[in-house]
């Protein structure tokens, strides 16, 4: 069975910025873009640094870093210099609560 | 006119080779594509030399391949690696390689790069002197700096810096001479320069700024460097950054056009030379940059523009112009960004606190032509930069005291500033 978790309220973090979250000593990151919310890993896998400091584009998170982007909806590691690809999570909104499974 | 193209050979095996062959394959080319490259390795990522590799135990050294170990079988890729192409002949359309090998081409692109620029007294040979610019120049200096106690590094520019800043994390001594008297003079404003200067002050190494060689001894055990205001160095090594020759003695020969002053091989935006069916890209061109004249652009991102713009123009293919310029640099534990080509006429705005004593500094320097932005350097603040990019490439005016408030984010900011341009 699927276990939901809240981890942020509706309009908290507003459109095209993101959230860092630490749950369960995990580093997410929550993200809102086009009236959707995602929520990845928020560490990138080319080297250490938090997308949540990035910037959203098109459906994809880019690294502060070095400019590596992530599909929001699947992780996958779109160009260079990042060649993994990120965990992403289940996301839901029960009334203003936002729940990822784990 | 991509029909007629059946051979591609990429001289050069680094950044630039592995995004063209990986661009003309993106691409649907199907023909022969031959890669060769003079060292042992497969296209790698330069960026982490000075950095992650160089710092890296042996056993953990990170893997900087651009592409997987199995891309160029799978895709059907030529790769010749340890062997160098002696001589190219543009009429006949073929090329000679080191172990005799002859190879046809419909199109050629040279991905040639360059060497680190030596300075005399300071042969390559000697085992006490070093230079970086590939894989196993940065394992060699890996293992002398892991047995150093005292390191002199000839140069303080990105490269120089990013060594200081590695070898002071191994724990080594470091003193670094510069001839300017300021560090990245030639792409910062004074005011970074100086910001920068204290950064490298605070993690122990030692900057000696305005200072040429006047004698320089290579003892058995090490090396004695005397400077112009009578300083002298010792060091256990020594490690000359200053700077880049791009390799061109072959694309010399075949009669291409080189730049007068920078030396690149000449290119137009869609990476042709001046001689029919020959492209280069990256660090061995020179392209025309309105308002900036000819220049020589070394960086990662020139690499990957350059690769993919000249596999398209190959095939006759469109593709998009290239992004606005972009580099970064992590050194003393900061990324700095910078967007943008630095011009003389440039005054630099600054948002966020500029002060030495922050242990984690967040600014960003902008620099406007009247209201203009031109260039901007962001200090760990690549997401805020990021932000900026439309700003810069619309050339939008902007207002100081706005780009200065930071009780305004610099997304809000700069979607404001484009709303109203569109508008």
């Amino acid at each position: 069975m699927t276990t939901w978790i809240k981890i942020a309220q509706v309009g908290q973090v507003d459109e095209d910025e993101s959230l860092a979250i630490e749950l369960d000593g995990k580093q997410l990151a929550l993200h809102h873009t086009e009236g959707e919310y995602f929520v990845t890993d928020n560490v990138c896998t080319h080297q250490y640094a938090l997308l949540s400091d990035g910037y959203i584009e098109d459906g994809c998170v880019e690294c502060p870093l070095h400019q590596a982007q992530f599909d929001l909806r699947t992780g996958k590691a779109m160009c260079a210099p990042a060649t993994e690809d990120i965990k992403v999570y289940e996301v839901k909104t029960e009334g203003d609560d936002i729940l990822i499974a784990l | 006119m991509s029909s007629a193209v059946s051979s591609i050979l990429v001289i050069g095996a680094g950044q630039a080779a592995a995004v063209a062959v990986a661009t003309l394959r993106d691409q649907g080319f199907e023909g022969r594509i031959t890669v060769v490259g003079d060292e042992a390795h497969a296209p790698y990522e330069r960026p982490p030399l000075s950095k992650a590799v160089l710092a890296a135990v042996e056993a953990e050294e990170p893997s900087i391949s651009v592409k997987e170990e199995n891309f160029f079988p799978t895709r059907n890729i030529d790769l010749r690696l340890g062997l160098e192409v002696v001589s190219l002949d543009p009429a006949a359309q073929q090329a000679t390689l080191s172990d005799g090998a002859v190879v046809d081409y419909d199109r050629c692109l040279l991905a040639t790069g360059g060497t680190a620029r030596t300075l005399p007294g300071l042969a390559p040979e000697a085992p006490q002197v070093h230079y970086l610019r590939t894989l196993d120049d940065a394992r060699r200096l890996r293992n002398a700096l892991r047995s150093a106690r005292r390191a002199v590094i000839i140069g303080a520019g990105f490269l120089g810096l990013e060594i200081a800043s590695t070898a002071r994390t191994m724990g080594v001594e470091v003193s670094v001479v510069e001839t300017a008297d300021r560090v990245l003079g030639r792409v910062v404003p004074e005011t970074f320069s100086n910001w920068l200067q204290a950064r490298v002050a605070a993690s122990g190494a030692r900057l000696y700024l305005g200072q040429s060689i006047t004698d320089l001894q290579l003892p058995a055990d090490g090396v004695h460097v005397s400077l112009s205001d009578g300083t002298t160095l010792e060091g256990d090594l020594i490690v000359v950054a200053v700077g880049l020759s791009p390799t061109t003695a072959l694309a010399k020969a075949a009669g291409l056009e080189l730049n007068a002053s920078n030396g690149g091989i000449e290119v137009d935006a869609l990476c042709r030379s001046s001689v029919a069916n020959i492209f280069a890209a990256g660090d061995c061109t020179s392209r025309q940059h309105p308002g900036h004249g000819s220049l020589r652009l070394e960086s990662w991102q020139n690499a990957n523009e350059q690769a993919r713009i000249a596999a398209c123009a190959m095939l006759g293919i469109d593709t998009a112009a290239a992004a606005f310029p972009w580099f970064w640099t992590d050194q003393f534990d900061c990324n700095i960004q910078m967007l943008g080509l630095p011009a003389p006429d440039l005054e630099y705005i600054v948002r966020g606190s500029m002060s030495p004593d922050d242990t984690n500094p967040k600014f960003i320097m902008l620099g406007l032509q009247g209201t203009v932005p031109r260039h901007a350097l962001a200090v760990n603040a690549g997401g805020d930069l990021r932000a900026l990019r439309a700003v810069l490439e619309k050339e939008i005016a902007i207002d100081a005291a706005g780009f200065s408030d930071t009780s305004i984010t610099m997304k809000a900011y700069s979607k404001a500033l484009l709303t109203s341009a569109a508008s």
